[in-house]
């Protein structure tokens, strides 16, 4: 009686130290990666972002335009930042299938020797890829839009592409997880399909990633 | 069938022992190095610098209503998104950033904690911008606060202070790389701070103050 007393008592401490220790308490649901290999080397990943069902929130501003609009909730920015050419955004993130698999943030800052644009993707599952570029110049979606006949106001529909960052230009800057020490560049597209008369923008953001591990 | 009940006896009596090894244990309870006093403090407020919070329904710390805008999809419902004003050291407005942080799988009860994957994009206006990640340890605030006041209803005796960075770097800070303007090409190191100030699960209030030290030595170029 007392063996197996003493038995059971270490199998109960040992068992829940070793539970502690070695259970997968806090993994995260992992869908396959959608990749490709790239011609001449690396591997090619899209990412897509459907407006305006991904937008989780934008920060209001001169920069935000209609961009700000249709936000889940606007991120109202403090007086000091109002008139900063500075636009934050976040997005639930697609796999290449439509599948969300992430979550991400656009920072544009408009100020210093030209705009910039950087994005921050977390796939909880794989990690966090970090991409950096010149950015867009300030309201050029608005620009394109009116271009195609847009007025703000009034509804529109159609089709405009929107290239945010062009071939060569965007950069991989850092990664976590299994992107850690990835090099490489990336595109972002925008497609417009329509806009709102309340200036909500439905289309997609195509994000085009190449990586490879340096040798 | 004595010996069944004497065995399950044994089994809770064991499990039980190493839930209160588990609670003191010290090794789930470290944290980053004190950091320099030369390093750049950004400073937040809890809520009131939140520009907004997306949690995952598997994410609420407090049990809060995830809205309408919930991470809910399986893949991200152990996520949060945080958007933050931070201050400099005239508590002005002086950085935007974003937090992007999930669960982290590396969490280990025995050695490590619960740990916290935290993603920061920094912006500074007119500087550029900053990519952080650290691992956060969640435990020591789960176990000395959230759980005895939020849940078990105990009285709050704070102000509380942690220091949660545990990483990835050798001497357990964060990472920092400047990605654009006067930041770019630059590495550094990072560690967070925060102190709850109050507590009240009756009236389903919460108050902190965080600040983010970085630590920016290297290169530091002309802006993009």
């Amino acid at each position: 009686m007392k063996t197996v007393f003493l038995v059971a008592l270490i199998l109960g401490f040992g068992g829940t130290l070793a539970g502690a220790h070695f259970a997968p308490w806090l993994e995260h649901a992992r869908l396959p990666s959608h990749t490709s290999v790239v011609a001449n080397g690396g591997r090619g990943e899209q990412f897509l972002i459907r407006l305006p069902a991904d937008r989780i929130a934008a920060t209001d501003g001169e920069a935000g335009g209609l961009r700000a609009k249709g936000a889940g909730a606007a991120m109202l920015l403090p007086a000091q930042f109002v008139a900063e050419p500075l636009l934050v955004e976040h997005f639930k993130v697609r796999d290449a299938e439509g599948s969300v698999i992430g979550v991400a943030a656009r920072h544009w800052n408009g100020g210093g020797a030209g705009p910039t644009t950087t994005w921050s993707v977390l796939i909880p599952s794989r990690g966090a890829l970090v991409l950096s570029g010149p950015g867009e110049a300030r309201g050029a979606l608005e620009g394109a839009l009116r271009a195609g006949g847009y007025s703000a106001g009034e509804a529109w529909g159609g089709q405009i592409a929107v290239p945010m960052q062009r071939d060569g230009d965007g950069a991989v800057t850092a990664g976590t997880g299994e992107f850690e020490g990835l090099s490489g560049s990336y595109t972002e597209s925008w497609t417009v399909a329509a806009v709102d008369e309340d200036g909500r923008v439905s289309g997609t953001i195509e994000l085009n990633t190449i990586t490879s591990r340096p040798q | 069938m004595k010996y069944l009940f004497v065995a399950i006896v044994g089994l809770v009596l064991g499990a039980a022992a190493a839930g209160v090894v588990l609670y003191f244990n010290p090794l789930a309870a470290k944290s980053a190095e004190m950091p320099s006093p030369t390093d750049r403090v950004l400073s937040y407020s809890l809520p009131d610098h939140v520009l907004e919070f997306a949690v995952g329904e598997d994410a609420r710390l407090f049990g809060q209503d995830t809205g309408d805008d919930s991470l809910w999809e399986e893949t991200i419902d152990r996520t949060a998104v945080l958007a933050l004003v931070l201050n400099d050291g005239s508590n002005q407005p002086a950085a935007l950033a974003s937090r992007l942080l999930s669960t982290s799988a590396e969490t280990d009860l025995l050695l490590r904690g619960v740990l916290v994957s935290d993603h920061w994009l920094v912006t500074v206006p007119g500087e550029g911008t900053l990519f952080v990640q650290a691992d956060s340890n969640a435990w020591p605030f789960m176990k000395e606060t959230l759980v005895p006041v939020w849940y078990l209803d105990q009285p709050w005796t704070g102000p509380a202070e942690y220091w949660p960075t545990i990483g990835p770097g050798a001497d357990d800070s964060g990472r920092v790389v400047g990605v654009t303007g006067v930041f770019r090409g630059s590495e550094g190191s990072a560690v967070e701070r925060y102190e709850v100030t109050a507590l009240d699960p009756a009236r389903e209030t919460a108050l902190a103050k965080g600040e983010l030290h970085l630590n920016l030595p290297g290169p530091q170029v002309a802006a993009q």
